[in-house]
């Protein structure tokens, strides 16, 4: 009977320190020469978009209106996989993806926990503050980029596998339709970010020097700091070909001078809250920022080896020189 | 002059901690060389080969051009090279297989053939594909290794490649790819990488040496000094080779400006090659 009672005792006591052991507070990870451990796979995947769709006014949604957002994914979802039965009309639109798919999350953006309607978050209306002469320019560029079929330099980077689709690469790294993993790798002076599509790595220089002028690379050079436990990253000296950034969820003007500051900071096992800032008073009327959240993503991260295959380009291209012999 | 007491004295003296610095520096080297990240040699850093693997693995002499014709009087540069001139020539190179030469099969051994004779529409590197593995490692551009205890992944250079080296065997590839599945292993100091899962539609070299999707490709990585890696390939794919095969070189360590990675995303560079004849209005 005692040894009984000393088992129970001794049980309740270890299951009160078990509870104890699985409580305790997360907290920040440190590599092994002193940088905060950003490392592992992350996804910014959400139904919300880069500016704020007009009928919202608010930043931060209401649960009601977060549960609208995404119900109205859901449902546009249902209906892509649901398209009536029956001919298509020759030279119609014959459709695209199904949901099977696209990865375009299932939630609305929850930053620190609170639900947004926008991923911009300044200026207040939730939308790019182009110039005019600048939001003129950027509706001739889209124009351009999308109805022209020329030449293949003329159609979005995404088509072209140069880079993703949109700003997937970034910097600013924006959620798009699919695909949206990151995984971040460090060594000492470094931070490797990996962009799942195009299989692109932004190889961080912590206290680097920039690149000399002449070269622009995809995605810029990036110089990093650590600002206590932030990553801080500056980006500059963009391909000038990366300035048309359109993808379904945002479309971007940018140019190669434009200047672009991320700040990761991780608050918990499983988020890095992701904030941004773009400035070029060329382009923009004020510095225009942005918050996301970087979720822990099960891996790995397949190859997306988009080149390789892209039977678009030629075919959109042929298309185009074949309706010509038929006009 | 005789010399003084002294200053012989000194000249001995000077003699003794020369030669002393001499001795010991080997042992002071071999320790800078052995950092460790997580009680493993550190591979972090910026590394290429300074070798000719790319042109051939095979040992080679120099010749004119990749792609030749026949010529009045010996072949010459193919029309589509001429232009290029030196620039389009081929560097001897010692050869980097054991034993010299890979051991196909008379059927693949033909393939490889054919492939050199078809180099500028075959060579997947003309068209920036992805390069494989092992091909990645040696090819003339550099790649940067990111390794601690909690990962290891290889950034390349050229077009931008990448693999995510698993730290434990996850099973068979659930897909192939062009980089393929790589998972590694320490055997004592020296990095194990196995790879499999490749596509087989990857080149060796510019020579037109070639791995099937059966490829099962072992890589050694081992630290010989702080600026050198022994690097070792071996090569099984009983579907196109009589015996497995290795190949081994140094991968030298960049430094100073040199220690890091710039970019050279190449699809871009090729638009013109694939698809100019797609153009509006083709370029003469």
């Amino acid at each position: 009977m005692t040894h009984t009672m000393t088992k129970c005792v001794l049980f309740f006591i270890a299951s009160i320190m078990a509870s104890w052991a699985h409580s305790e507070p997360w907290s920040l990870q440190h590599l092994p020469w002193g940088d905060p451990d950003f490392q592992g796979i992350w996804t910014t995947a959400t139904v919300t978009t880069l500016e704020r769709p007009d009928e919202l006014s608010e930043l931060v949604l209401t649960p009601a209106q977060a549960l609208a957002v995404e119900q109205g994914m859901e449902d546009l979802q249902e209906a892509i996989d649901n398209i009536a039965d029956g001919d298509l009309q020759a030279g119609g639109d014959v459709g695209g993806y199904n949901s099977f798919w696209m990865d375009p999350g299932t939630r609305a953006l929850r930053v620190r926990g609170e639900p947004r309607s926008s991923i911009i978050v300044h200026p207040e209306d939730g939308e790019i503050p182009y110039t005019i002469k600048s939001q003129l320019r950027f509706y001739w560029n889209a124009y351009k980029m999308l109805s022209r079929e020329n030449n293949p330099e003329e159609r979005p980077e995404g088509e072209r596998c140069t880079v993703g689709f949109g700003s997937t690469g970034g910097p600013p790294m924006l959620p798009v339709l699919y695909n949206n993993n990151y995984q971040f790798v460090q060594s000492p002076g470094h931070v490797g970010i990996l962009v799942e599509m195009n299989h692109n790595v932004r190889n961080v220089r912590l206290g680097g020097e920039p690149l000399p002028p002449q070269i622009k690379p995809w995605l810029g050079d990036s110089i990093g700091r650590w600002d206590g436990d932030t990553l801080v990253v500056e980006t500059t000296q963009f391909h000038p070909q990366q300035f048309m950034r359109l993808a379904i969820k945002h479309q971007v003007m940018m140019g190669s001078d434009t200047r672009v500051t991320e700040r990761f900071s991780r608050i918990s096992e499983s988020e890095i809250v992701y904030e941004f800032t773009v400035s070029d008073p060329e382009l923009y009327t004020e510095d225009w920022r942005g918050e996301l959240t970087l979720r822990r993503s099960a891996g790995p991260i397949y190859e997306y080896a988009c080149h390789e295959g892209n039977y678009a380009l030629p075919n959109i291209l042929e298309g185009a020189r074949q309706k010509e012999r038929e006009d | 002059m005789p010399l003084s007491r002294k200053s012989v004295a000194l000249r001995h003296a000077l003699l003794f901690i020369t030669t002393t610095c001499a001795l010991l520096m080997p042992i002071a080297f071999a320790a800078e060389s052995q950092p460790t990240a997580g009680g493993k040699p550190d591979l972090n850093g910026v590394w290429q080969v300074l070798n000719r693997a790319n042109f051939n693995l095979e040992p080679h002499g120099p010749k004119a051009a990749l792609a030749m014709r026949e010529g009045p009087v010996v072949p010459v540069p193919a029309k589509a090279v001429v232009a290029l001139g030196a620039v389009g020539a081929v560097p001897a190179g010692l050869g980097v297989v054991e034993g010299g030469t890979i051991p196909y099969t008379d059927a693949a051994r033909k393939q490889r053939d054919e492939n050199a004779v078809n180099w500028l529409s075959r060579d997947p590197e003309i068209k920036c594909y992805l390069p494989g593995v092992p091909r990645a490692t040696y090819m003339p551009f550099p790649f940067q290794i990111y390794h601690n205890q909690d990962a290891l992944v290889f950034s390349y250079e050229y077009a931008g490649a990448v693999r995510n080296i698993a730290l434990s065997d996850p099973g068979p590839a659930p897909i192939d790819s062009w980089m393929g599945q790589s998972w590694a292993e320490w055997e004592a100091n020296t990095l194990v990488v196995h790879t499999e899962g490749l596509n087989g539609q990857s080149w060796l070299d510019r020579a037109g040496n070639f791995v099937s999707a059966d490829a099962k490709v072992t890589e050694r990585f081992t630290r010989t000094s702080a600026h050198t890696l022994h690097y070792e390939v071996t090569i099984e794919d009983s579907s196109i080779y009589q015996r497995p095969w290795k190949m081994s070189m140094p991968l030298y360590k960049r430094v100073g400006r040199d220690d890091q990675l710039l970019q050279f995303n190449c699809v871009e560079f090729v638009e013109e090659l694939m698809y100019g004849h797609l153009r509006k209005e083709p370029l003469d």
